[in-house]
C-alpha cells in the first residue's frame, strides 16, 4: 500500500475530528456568503458591490472600479444620478447616468439613460420595442466607488497584456 | 538512531494496543476490515514538521489523550466538543437555509428570511464564541474513571494545555474533579518541546509518558493521603 505520508494527519484524527475539519469549512464558506447577504439585506439591492466593466463613464470611473450601491424604496430615482440596470434578457449589469424622467402621480416612473463616454443615449440597448428603462430593472444606485489609483496607461497597458 | 529509539518506545509502552498492530500488517485477510485497519496508524511513531507550532502543539495533546486512555483505562466524554460542532452544524445550517431560500425565491420576496438568517448566523457566532471562551477554554480531553463499586458518581480528569505562538514553551493542566467530594484538584507541568521532539519531527513516548504519568500520580495519591 502506497505510504502517503502527508495524508497521516487525516489519518490520524477520529471521526469527531473529521467532522469538525469539515464544518471549519463550512464555516468559512458560511462567513463570507453570510456578509454578502446582510449587504444585500442592508442595502436593498440584489448586488451591493459592481464591478466597472466598460469605459463608457469616464472619465468619472474605469474599468475595474468598484461601486457600492443601494437600492432603498425611499429613494427617489432623480436626472443626473448613475445608476447600475440590467436590460431584460441580459445578465450583465450596466453602469450609466439618468438622462431624462417621466414620473406619474402614484410615483411610477419610466426613465432614459446614457453613459457619459458614449455618443448617443441607450435606447440602442435596450430590448427592442423597449424606449425607457423601469424602476425593476434597476439594481441600485451608485453612493461610493472605490478606484485604484493607477495611471490610464499603465492599466491600458494591462488589459492589452490580458488579452482584452 | 533516533527512529530506532522511538520503535522501542513503541513496543515498551504500546502494550495495550497490540492487537490493532496486527492489523496494520496483514496484507491478504478480509478485503474491507483489512483496508480500514492499515487506514488507521494510530500505531505509527508520530512525525510532525517541528516548525509547525500548531501540529506540535496537536501531536502533544493527542498523545496526552493516548496515554489518559489507554494506560489509565478512562472513558473519554464527548459533551464539550459534542457541544461545540452543535453550534457550528446549526450555523452552517441557517448558512444553508438562506442560500436555497434566496435561490428559490429571488431577491426582494426573500428579504425577511435572508434577514432573519443572516442575524442568526451572527447571534450563533456570538454564542459560540462564548462557549470557546468561557465554557470550553483550552480543554481538550474529558475523562471519566468508572467507580468500580458502581456506587459513587464517575471521577472526572480534564486535560488543557497551551502553546504561545513561535514559543517553544508547551504547559500541560490536568485536573481532577471528585466525583464524591466535588473538590477539583489541577497539576501542570511547562516544558519545552524540545524534551519531546527529536530532531526529526519525532514524538518520543519514552520522554513524554513518564510526565503525563507523573502528573496523574501526583493528583491521585493526594487523594488517598486525603
Amino acid at each position: 500500500m502506497l505510504s502517503l505520508d502527508f495524508l497521516d494527519d487525516v489519518r490520524r484524527m477520529n471521526k469527531r475530528q473529521l467532522y469538525y475539519q469539515v464544518l471549519n469549512f463550512g464555516m468559512i464558506v458560511s462567513s463570507a456568503l453570510m456578509i454578502w447577504k446582510g449587504l444585500m439585506v442592508i442595502t436593498g439591492s440584489e448586488s451591493p458591490i459592481v464591478v466597472v466593466l466598460s469605459g463608457s463613464m469616464e472619465p468619472a470611473f474605469h474599468r475595474g472600479d468598484l461601486l457600492f450601491l443601494t437600492n432603498r424604496v425611499e429613494d427617489p430615482i432623480r436626472v443626473g444620478e448613475i445608476v447600475v440596470f440590467r436590460i431584460e434578457g441580459r445578465e450583465i449589469p450596466i453602469v450609466h447616468r439618468v438622462l431624462k424622467i417621466h414620473e406619474k402621480q402614484n410615483g411610477h416612473i419610466k426613465f432614459l439613460t446614457k453613459g457619459d463616454n458614449n455618443a448617443v443615449d441607450d435606447r440602442g440597448l435596450y430590448k427592442q420595442g423597449q424606449h425607457w428603462l423601469e424602476k425593476k430593472d434597476v439594481v441600485g444606485r451608485a453612493r461610493g466607488f472605490y478606484q485604484e489609483n493607477r495611471s490610464v496607461e499603465d492599466r491600458n497597458y494591462l488589459f492589452l497584456i490580458l488579452g482584452l | 538512531m533516533a527512529a530506532a529509539s522511538a520503535q522501542g518506545g513503541r513496543t515498551g509502552g504500546g502494550g495495550g494496543s497490540s492487537g490493532a498492530g496486527g492489523g496494520l500488517s496483514c496484507g491478504t485477510g478480509s478485503s474491507r476490515s483489512g483496508l480500514l485497519d492499515k487506514w488507521k496508524i494510530d500505531d505509527k511513531p508520530v512525525k510532525i514538521d517541528k516548525w509547525d507550532g500548531s501540529a506540535v502543539k496537536n501531536s502533544l495533546d493527542d498523545s496526552a489523550k493516548k496515554v489518559l486512555l489507554e494506560k489509565y483505562k478512562y472513558v473519554e466524554n464527548f459533551g464539550l466538543i459534542d457541544g461545540r460542532l452543535t453550534i457550528c452544524t446549526i450555523s452552517c445550517f441557517f448558512a444553508i437555509v438562506a442560500l436555497i431560500w434566496d435561490y428559490m425565491h429571488p431577491f426582494p420576496e426573500s428579504k425577511p428570511v435572508l434577514a432573519l438568517c443572516v442575524v442568526s448566523y451572527f447571534v450563533m457566532m456570538g454564542i459560540l464564541t462564548i462557549y470557546t471562551s468561557y465554557k470550553e477554554k483550552s480543554i481538550f480531553l474529558v475523562a471519566h474513571r468508572k467507580d468500580p463499586t458502581g456506587m459513587d458518581p464517575d471521577d472526572i480528569w480534564q486535560l488543557s494545555s497551551s502553546l504561545k505562538r513561535f514559543d517553544d514553551k508547551y504547559t500541560l493542566k490536568l485536573t481532577f474533579i471528585s466525583g464524591r467530594t466535588k473538590q477539583q484538584r489541577e497539576a501542570e507541568f511547562t516544558k519545552s518541546i524540545a524534551k519531546f521532539f527529536d530532531h526529526s519531527g519525532t514524538l518520543v513516548m519514552d520522554a513524554y509518558e513518564p510526565e503525563i504519568s507523573r502528573l496523574h500520580d501526583s493528583l491521585a495519591t493526594e487523594r488517598k493521603i486525603k
